[in-house]
Parts: C-alpha cells; sequence; structure tokens
C-alpha cells in the first residue's frame, strides 16, 4: 500500500481537500486585513486588503498579546509536556505492566472521559478559590495535567508498538520498571507521544472557557482570553479579532512543524517490530 | 478497551515469578508490584481532585434547591430528576444532540478513515499535508465559528450565494431545525476531520508492511487491502476515536452557541425554538441564565449518563463491524 | 528529545508554580481596585486621571463580552472569590443581581443615598432595592430612545423625510404600524424594521408594570398590555415588514450597509453601531427623530461592588467619582454614551449636541426629552429570566415557524415556567 505510487489524481483530490480546510482560515486572514466594512459587501471578498498592519497593530495596542502568547505558551507546553510524560507511563503500565485491579482501573479511566467538561465549573472554581489560584496559571495548567485521553493514546500505542519480547530481555537484565520503559517502551512510543503532545497543547492553546472564568484578563491572560477582550465592544470589530486569531495561530503552527519530524518518524517502528 | 483480548496477551508480560529468581527477589518483587501503582498515580490523583470532586458535589447540588450565587435553598431528594423527566425542553435538547452527534461524527469519522488511507500513502512534501488537514483544529473556535456565521448568513453568506448557482432559493441556516443542524454540523465536521485522520495515519503507519506484501503477492486490491488490513490492525484506534469523539459531539457547546447570534445578545441559547440546543447550552442556560444550579446539576448528571450509554454502544457496535475483516 | 523534555517539563512547572502570577494587593504598597467591565464605557483617561491624583491607588480595567461579563460575575460571586472590586451590571439583568443583594456592599453605607439627586428618578430607583433602602449600584449611561429612520428610503415610499414630520406621523404605536403599512404598500422589497422584538420591548417599556406587578408578583398572563404589546409587533412579523435580524448581529450589519430594512428603535449608544454597520456610504442616510409613545430606555448600567472585595471604600470613592456629573458629561462628549443625569443631560452644551452621521440630528435634544418624559416600567426580579422568551417568540413569528398565537401560547407557557 505504501509502495503504490500516488498518482496525480491523488494529489488533485488532496488539493481540494486542502482548500477546503484552508478556505475559512483564508477568509478570517481576508477580514484580518481589511477594515470592518468588509463583511457587509453582498459578494464575499476573495482578495486581500492593505490594513493587516494596521490591523495587527491595534492588536497589540488593546491587548497585552504578548503576554497572552507567553502565557499560552507556558500553559500550553506544560500540559503537553506533562500529558506526554505521565500519559506515556500510564500507558505503559496499563498495556504492558501486571498489577491487581489493572483492567478496572482502566474502566475507571475510560469512566472519567465521560465526564463533561463543563459540568464542574462552578465546583471548581470554588475549589480553585479554596486554594487561592484564582487568574494564576496553574488553575488552568494542574487539571489538565494528565487527562483520560493521554492515558488511552498510549496504552494504545504501546499495545501497537512495545514488543514484549523486548521487555522481558529488559526485566531479565535486572532492569527496573522504570528503566525498562525508558529504553524500551518510551522509544518505541515516540511517533505517538508526538502526536500526543501535538494535540495537548492545540487543545490547551485553543480552550476558553475555564480560562475566561478563572483567570484575570489583565494578569493572566491566554490568547483565547485577550481574544476576547478584542471582541468586548457592543460593536464587535470582526477585523480587529481575526487579526488577533491569525496571529495566535503561528505559534501552534511552528510547534506542529518541530514535532512533525517526530511524527513522520513512525516509519522507523517497522524496523523494530522487524 | 479490548479487556479480554488483554488477558490472554498481557499473560507473558513482566509477571517475575518469585520462584525462579530468589536472589532478586526482595527489589524485583517490590519494584514489579508497586511501581505500576505509582505511575498510574498521577492521573487518579489529577482526577480525584479536579474531577471526581465536582462530579459529586455537582450530584449533591442536584438534590437541592440549589440557586447559583445564593447558594443551597434546601434539600428537594429527586424532585429535580422527576420535573426533568416531564420537562419537554429537556428531551427538544437530547434530541439535537443526539441528532447533531450523529451528522457531525459518523461523515467525519468516515472521511478521516479515507483521508488517513490516502495520506498513507507515500507522499510528496508528506509533513506539508499533514499540517494542511490540522490546519482547521489549530485556530480558535471563536474565530471558527465567526467565520461560519458568515458563510451561512441568510441574506448574504457564502454558501446561499454558491447554492443560488444551481438555482436553490437562500436558506435561514439559523431558522429550520435540519438547516441549523446541517450547518453546525458542517463547521465540527470541518474542525474535527483532520485531527482525527492524522490519529489514524499515526495507527495506520504501525502496521507492518510485511502485511501488504504479501498481500499483494496474493494479488489483493487496494480496497480489499484497507478494509481486511488496515481496519482491523487499526481497530483500537478506530474504537478510541469512536469514543472520544462520542464524548466530544455529544458535549457541544462552542459551535451552537456561537452560531446563535441571539446567545451573545443573551436572548436565545441555540435558537428561537431551541431548534439547536443541545444539552450543554440547555444546562448553561439553567446554570448561568436563570442561576438554576441545581437543575443544571440535573442535566448535566443526565448528559454523564446519555454519554456514557451513547459510549458503549458506538463501542460495542464498531467493535463488532470493524472487527470482522 | 527524552531528558531534555522532562528536563524542561520540571522547569516550566516548577517556574509556574513558584512564579505566583499577579497577586491582588500593594507589590509596592498601592491599592489596587479592578475594574469590571463590558463594552465601552470610556473610563480609559479617566482612570489616568484619578490614578495621578490618588497616586496611592492603583486601577485596572478587566473588559469582555456582556455576555461572558454576567456569567464570570455570577461564577465569581457564587466562588466567594475573585470578582472586580467595581463590576458593572447592564439594566437587563441588574434586577436579577438585586436578587442577590447580600453578595454587594450597601453603598448606602458610605453615603451613597446623599448622592440620589444626581439621577433621573426612575435610574436612581432601578439601581435600589428595600424600598431605596439598599443602593446596590450607581447609575452610569442610559439609553434613551429615539427612532432611526433612512431618510431616503422614506422618500422612495413617499412618505415624508423631515425628522418633525416624521415624529408627527406616529404618535403612537398604532401609528407606526399604519405607516410601516404604506410604507410596504409601496417599497415591498424594503422591510419597515429590523426586528419585531425591538419594537416589542419599546412598546412595553412605556408601560408601567410589564411581566411583575410592583409587588414582584407575576402577572404576564394577566395584563393586557404585554398581550398588546406582542401582538403589535407580531403583526409586523406575520406581514413580513420586519428584517428579522439579531440588533448588532453580523447579518444585522449586512443588513445595514445594504439598507434593507428602514427604521430600528435606537437607543443613544446604538447610533455609533448604526454608524459603524452602515458605513460612509450611507453618511446623512440615516436621521433620528423621536419615538413613538412617551419616551424609553433601553440599556444602560451601574456600577456596584461587590463584597468580596478588599477595599469597598476605595472602590466606592472611585465608582462616585466616575458617575459623578462633570465626569459624565466628558463621557458622553469623548463616546456619546449619554448620562442619566438630568443636571448633563440638560446641561446647554449636552443639548446642543447634534450627530453629523444622522444628517446633523439633535440628538442631545431628542434623547434628553425622551428621558424626560420616561415613566420606566417595574423591573421585577424575574424580568430578565422572562424578557427573552418573548423576544424568541417573535422571532419564531417573523421566520415564518410559528403564527403570532402559536407563538403567544408558548411564550407564556415558558415565561411562567421561568417565573417560578
Amino acid at each position: 500500500m505504501k509502495n503504490a505510487k500516488a498518482g496525480p489524481l491523488l494529489y488533485g483530490f488532496l488539493v481540494a481537500v486542502l482548500a477546503a480546510s484552508i478556505f475559512p482560515l483564508y477568509y478570517s486572514f481576508i477580514v484580518a486585513s481589511k477594515d470592518n466594512s468588509v463583511l457587509g459587501e453582498k459578494v464575499p471578498p476573495l482578495i486581500p486588503g492593505g490594513n493587516l498592519v494596521e490591523n495587527i497593530t491595534r492588536v497589540f495596542d488593546t491587548v497585552d498579546f504578548w503576554l497572552a502568547m507567553q502565557n499560552s505558551f507556558i500553559v500550553a507546553s506544560s500540559v503537553a509536556i506533562s500529558n506526554v510524560v505521565l500519559g506515556t507511563l500510564a500507558g505503559f503500565a496499563f498495556s504492558r505492566l501486571r498489577f491487581r485491579g489493572r483492567d478496572s482501573l482502566f474502566l475507571v479511566v475510560l469512566g472519567t472521559a465521560m465526564v463533561p467538561t463543563q459540568l464542574g465549573v462552578i465546583p471548581l472554581y470554588m475549589l480553585m478559590s479554596d486554594l487561592d489560584w484564582y487568574g494564576t496559571l496553574q488553575a488552568v495548567i494542574v487539571p489538565v495535567l494528565i487527562g483520560s485521553f493521554a492515558v488511552f493514546w498510549m496504552r494504545q500505542a504501546c499495545e501497537e508498538t512495545v514488543p514484549y519480547e523486548l521487555i522481558e530481555a529488559a526485566r531479565m537484565d535486572g532492569c527496573s520498571v522504570l528503566r525498562t520503559f525508558w529504553h524500551v517502551g518510551f522509544p518505541a512510543v515516540r511517533p505517538q507521544a508526538a502526536v500526543l503532545g501535538m494535540f495537548t497543547f492545540m487543545t490547551a492553546w485553543n480552550d476558553f472557557f475555564w480560562p475566561l472564568i478563572v483567570l484575570d484578563p489583565n494578569d493572566s491572560p491566554t490568547v483565547q482570553v485577550a481574544l476576547s477582550t478584542l471582541a468586548s465592544g457592543y460593536y464587535t470589530d470582526y477585523s480587529l479579532m481575526l487579526a488577533g486569531a491569525s496571529i495566535a495561530v503561528l505559534p501552534v503552527i511552528a510547534i506542529f512543524v518541530l514535532l512533525s519530524r517526530q511524527i513522520v518518524g513512525g516509519l522507523m517502528q517497522g524496523a523494530l517490530k522487524g | 478497551m479490548t479487556v479480554t483480548r488483554q488477558e490472554t496477551e498481557a499473560a507473558p508480560a513482566v509477571s517475575v515469578s518469585p520462584s525462579k529468581e530468589p536472589k532478586r527477589f526482595r527489589l524485583s518483587s517490590w519494584d514489579a508490584r508497586y511501581t505500576p501503582y505509582l505511575i498510574i498515580a498521577p492521573f487518579f490523583l489529577v482526577f480525584g481532585i479536579f474531577g471526581l470532586y465536582p462530579l459529586v458535589y455537582t450530584a449533591w447540588v442536584s438534590l437541592h434547591d440549589w440557586q447559583l450565587i445564593d447558594g443551597n435553598q434546601g434539600f428537594v431528594g429527586l424532585a429535580n430528576y422527576v420535573e426533568l423527566f416531564g420537562d419537554s425542553k429537556f428531551w427538544n435538547a437530547l434530541f439535537n444532540t443526539l441528532s447533531l452527534f450523529v451528522l457531525s461524527t459518523v461523515p467525519q469519522l468516515l472521511a478521516a478513515l479515507g483521508l488517513a488511507a490516502l495520506l498513507d500513502r507515500g507522499l510528496r512534501g508528506s509533513a506539508f499535508w499533514r499540517a494542511g488537514v490540522l490546519l482547521p483544529n489549530v485556530i480558535s473556535v471563536a474565530a471558527v465559528a465567526l467565520v461560519f456565521a458568515q458563510f451561512f448568513g441568510r441574506d448574504f453568506g457564502i454558501v446561499n450565494f454558491l447554492l443560488g448557482f444551481v438555482g436553490i432559493d437562500p436558506i435561514d441556516w439559523r431558522a429550520e431545525t435540519w438547516a441549523s443542524h446541517l450547518a453546525v454540523s458542517t463547521m465540527v465536521m470541518w474542525r474535527w476531520t483532520g485531527y482525527n485522520a492524522l490519529l489514524y495515519l499515526a495507527a495506520m503507519q504501525s502496521v507492518p508492511k510485511d502485511m501488504y506484501e504479501s498481500a499483494t503477492l496474493d494479488g489483493a486490491g487496494r480496497w480489499r487491502m484497507f478494509w481486511s488490513i488496515t481496519v482491523p490492525s487499526i481497530r483500537p484506534t478506530i474504537l478510541f476515536t469512536v469514543v472520544t469523539s462520542t464524548i466530544g459531539g455529544l458535549q457541544l457547546f462552542a459551535e451552537p452557541a456561537l452560531f446563535d447570534p441571539g446567545f451573545a445578545a443573551n436572548n436565545s441559547t441555540g435558537g428561537s425554538d431551541r431548534q439547536f440546543q443541545t444539552l450543554v447550552l440547555y444546562m448553561y442556560e439553567k446554570g448561568f441564565r436563570l442561576f438554576d444550579a441545581g437543575y443544571a446539576a440535573t442535566v448535566a448528571w443526565m448528559l454523564f449518563v446519555v454519554v456514557l450509554v451513547v459510549a458503549v454502544v458506538n463501542f460495542t457496535l464498531t467493535r463488532r463491524i470493524a472487527g470482522k475483516g | 528529545m527524552s531528558t531534555r523534555l522532562v528536563g524542561s517539563v520540571a522547569a516550566t512547572l516548577a517556574m509556574v508554580l513558584v512564579a505566583g502570577c499577579g497577586g491582588s494587593s500593594g507589590a509596592d504598597g498601592k491599592i489596587e481596585l479592578s475594574l469590571g467591565l463590558f463594552s465601552d464605557f470610556g473610563y480609559d483617561k479617566l482612570i489616568e486621571e484619578y490614578m495621578a491624583s490618588h497616586p496611592n491607588i492603583k486601577i485596572e480595567q478587566r473588559k469582555v463580552k456582556m455576555e461572558q461579563h454576567n456569567t464570570q460575575l455570577a461564577t465569581q460571586l457564587a466562588g466567594g472569590r475573585g470578582a472586580a472590586d467595581i463590576v458593572a451590571l447592564e439594566e437587563g439583568v441588574v434586577s436579577q443581581f438585586r436578587a442577590s443583594k447580600d453578595k454587594f456592599v450597601n453603598l448606602a453605607e458610605y453615603g451613597a443615598k446623599d448622592l440620589k439627586d444626581q439621577w433621573a428618578g426612575w435610574k436612581w430607583n432601578q439601581g435600589t432595592t428595600d424600598g431605596g433602602e439598599f443602593v446596590l449600584g450607581l447609575g452610569t449611561d442610559m439609553g434613551s430612545l429615539g427612532l432611526c429612520y433612512r431618510a431616503d428610503l422614506f422618500a422612495a415610499a413617499g412618505l415624508p423625510t423631515d425628522r418633525t414630520e416624521v415624529a408627527k406621523l406616529w404618535p403612537t404605536w398604532a401609528d407606526y404600524v399604519k405607516v410601516a403599512d404604506q410604507f410596504t404598500a409601496k417599497t415591498p422589497n424594503v422591510k419597515f424594521v429590523d426586528t419585531g422584538r425591538n419594537v416589542y420591548k419599546a412598546i412595553l417599556d412605556q408601560t408601567e408594570e410589564g411581566y411583575f406587578a410592583k409587588d414582584d408578583s407575576y402577572i404576564a398572563e394577566s395584563n393586557d398590555k404585554v398581550k398588546a404589546a406582542f401582538d403589535t409587533a407580531a403583526a409586523l412579523g406575520t406581514k413580513q415588514q420586519t428584517g428579522a435580524l439579531e440588533p448588532f448581529s453580523q447579518d444585522w450589519n449586512v443588513a445595514l450597509k445594504q439598507g434593507s430594512f428602514a427604521t430600528t428603535t435606537c437607543p443613544a449608544w446604538s447610533l455609533a453601531l448604526i454608524k459603524a454597520g452602515a458605513g460612509d456610504a450611507a453618511a446623512g442616510k440615516w436621521d433620528v427623530t423621536k419615538a413613538p409613545g412617551e419616551g424609553g430606555n433601553w440599556g444602560g448600567s451601574f456600577l456596584a461592588i461587590p463584597k468580596q472585595g478588599k477595599h469597598p471604600k476605595e472602590a466606592y470613592e472611585l465608582a462616585k467619582w466616575l458617575t459623578a456629573p462633570e465626569q459624565q458629561k466628558r463621557i458622553f462628549k469623548e463616546t456619546g454614551n449619554l448620562p442619566s443625569q438630568p443636571k448633563v443631560y440638560q446641561d446647554a452644551e449636552v443639548l446642543a449636541t447634534v450627530n453629523e452621521y444622522f444628517n446633523s440630528a439633535p440628538v442631545g435634544q431628542i434623547f434628553a426629552s425622551s428621558a424626560e418624559s420616561l415613566k420606566p416600567t417595574y423591573r421585577g426580579t424575574k424580568d430578565s429570566k422572562v424578557g427573552p422568551v418573548f423576544g424568541t417568540a417573535l422571532t419564531r413569528v417573523e421566520q415564518g415557524k410559528q403564527s403570532a398565537a402559536e407563538a403567544w401560547t408558548q411564550a407564556l407557557k415558558e415565561a411562567t415556567d421561568a417565573a417560578k
């Protein structure tokens, strides 16, 4: 399958898919590069205007976007790294170690995923109040340091890619559980770990319901909080807001490019399995 | 997940039998016995504090007449639940939730599967294509909703503009139930198809190549290989995405909220006749608009039950379907 | 990737946990006050001045969308922490927060009652409870109601275009409906009004009691005036004379720009929105005149002080200063937010204000007289829960989903539930 050459038809189709996934982004870029009146046009505009720089400047004048980016970066990378490390460990345990109650504990993990996130906002807020975490970044980091998604995903990854023989061999050599994990488990699941890191980074970067409630828009804004400040007027300045949203995408794309080598590296598993 | 299969496969794993290794008995057995608990502990710790506590607290709240700001006004037992079962708005929201879920999730996962299969075929510049399909998930949902609200505008939206070319009259996307469901589902699909496609892709890449090679030698076509090798091999991931998109799809909030211009104006939550009000939106209306936290907590708990039931059903169904090669 | 990654997790986490990102009080011995606002109150310059004259005080504004503002505030009041020292309460929700008055400072404790005469009587009353004993908030701006119309579209329909003439067309809302019929007969392709919902609201706001009697009992079912207002607005919807638009939404902006509706009920603060939406091309085409009936108000806010704040006294001083006549006048000049104090809106300079975009309409005069003649409706504690139900009902009529009668029946049922 992999060896099958990709023909022009396939590329054509992918270009169409890509166009569909990019068009709304392109459209928001167009609005960001014009003034607000563009949305009132009868025929939708398709060519960028000349106000992009001005709109971006206004974004930085209106809110402390650097601080917001920095905060979002701290939040998203802490959440991503912690989910990768703790999730891989837990996934490894659930998939490749034997201990009493393992399967029922895993069912509990599954069950926790079903808890609606908006459900607990008020009690969670009260908890944050008691911890005196209102307006601090840990209020948005700590509750999601490790989620069921990470455990679930990494368990699957270990199931698929970590060979028992290698683990057994490592254990025979007297490796501790953690060393076994480090030398055998983790290297095998690196691609999936990169995918997980990427996705948790994105989720944390784009989360807004909870941050809006628990963060202080001046002292501790994340990008999404800052964006909502941009749209705070009676009159929504779409150009301003979409200019902000367009800048906010850049760091996530950068992370993707950084991690894409890891993700592409999935091919090397063949060798390990082989 | 595949708990039963697990049992048999896991057998040769890291069980350290003391009788075989008397020398390392102490350290090893402590390590083998307790380290697993130690490394899964963080999850349960975080969940216990930030997940379980709110959950239990919400259950407690649902048994009371509880005003959002003023707090507990007295124990009412199951009265909120009794009211809920007779509440046509609740059933309406449940219907909308399930409809939006089916409309957005089923085509989304099928499209993702197909897209992943295409991306798995030795493409030039693969990182480029991957980044491309993931882009929709990168931008903030508020911006997405804004753009789609414009696309689905009644009078001058792009969608109606394009439909005009094929002679279809402008559709009031927010007024009609089916039209609004279609529009919101489109938004959800657009955001999440690429995401799921990449999850599938990651799994497809660990399917051993030799399986395809021998199948090719047997003269199997691409279509057959896909269904008899690829899909069964990534079955766990498919099950995984089915469960996670079930959870996400049943908890839709931002998309329908932002699609409703009356939401920001404090008027409606999901259409003039609640035609696209989901359960989470109904919960939001009860809790944050009407300040009836007790009832909102009841809705939340019912949502939890619904998610649980639907996830188990979907899991079972998918396992059966994807399992047959 | 491996070790470096782990190292940086630890480092980042430690950084985050140790650096207690932002404490609230006194890094440099200053008292920090926060203002929780939505939209634009026009406080930027005033705050700088206040800090300059009060060197021991540091002020920050938090601005989010109104919907978010209300949600956040409710959560913060419920959680007992995190609310700003001074919070803005919009007229539409102030009655709802009034029900939780024990979460707020009674400003009477700091002598707010002495300020009573600054405001129009109804404005002051909206911000107080317990028969005036509990002062919840000090009034900021108000939303005196006018009626905006497109003169060129009126001309096309053979209607007068001069604003005094237009005002004479509709002494009452029944007359307004007649004008709508004339308009539609001549120019059937243009909608007469953007939404029936605001017509309904404007009519209802001119009655003394709406959904609730003055003793806070629910009377929507028996109050003929509610039904009459609903029927008037619904008739416009049934005859498809409304644009079925959500005011200030994207579709509304587009319709403004395309000139697809001819009138809209416009509170003072909405002139800027109409101007922004309609754009320069429509300059001078829009005009504003007196609304049918007697006066009207939509919107305007109050500044209240949550009890959980650390510096209620300083917060009160600031709120008092921001809402004082001198400051209100300056805000009006800078932003056009209409002051809620007779002394200011009857100030010669304010009265003389014209709005060039609106064909140089004497907006100062129009809005001041609207505020003067207003006999505001009593807002029950659950007004903000009941009101939207009738609004969405009218939208259903406009969308052609229901007949006026069906919409009314459903609205009444939902309203009765919400009022429980």
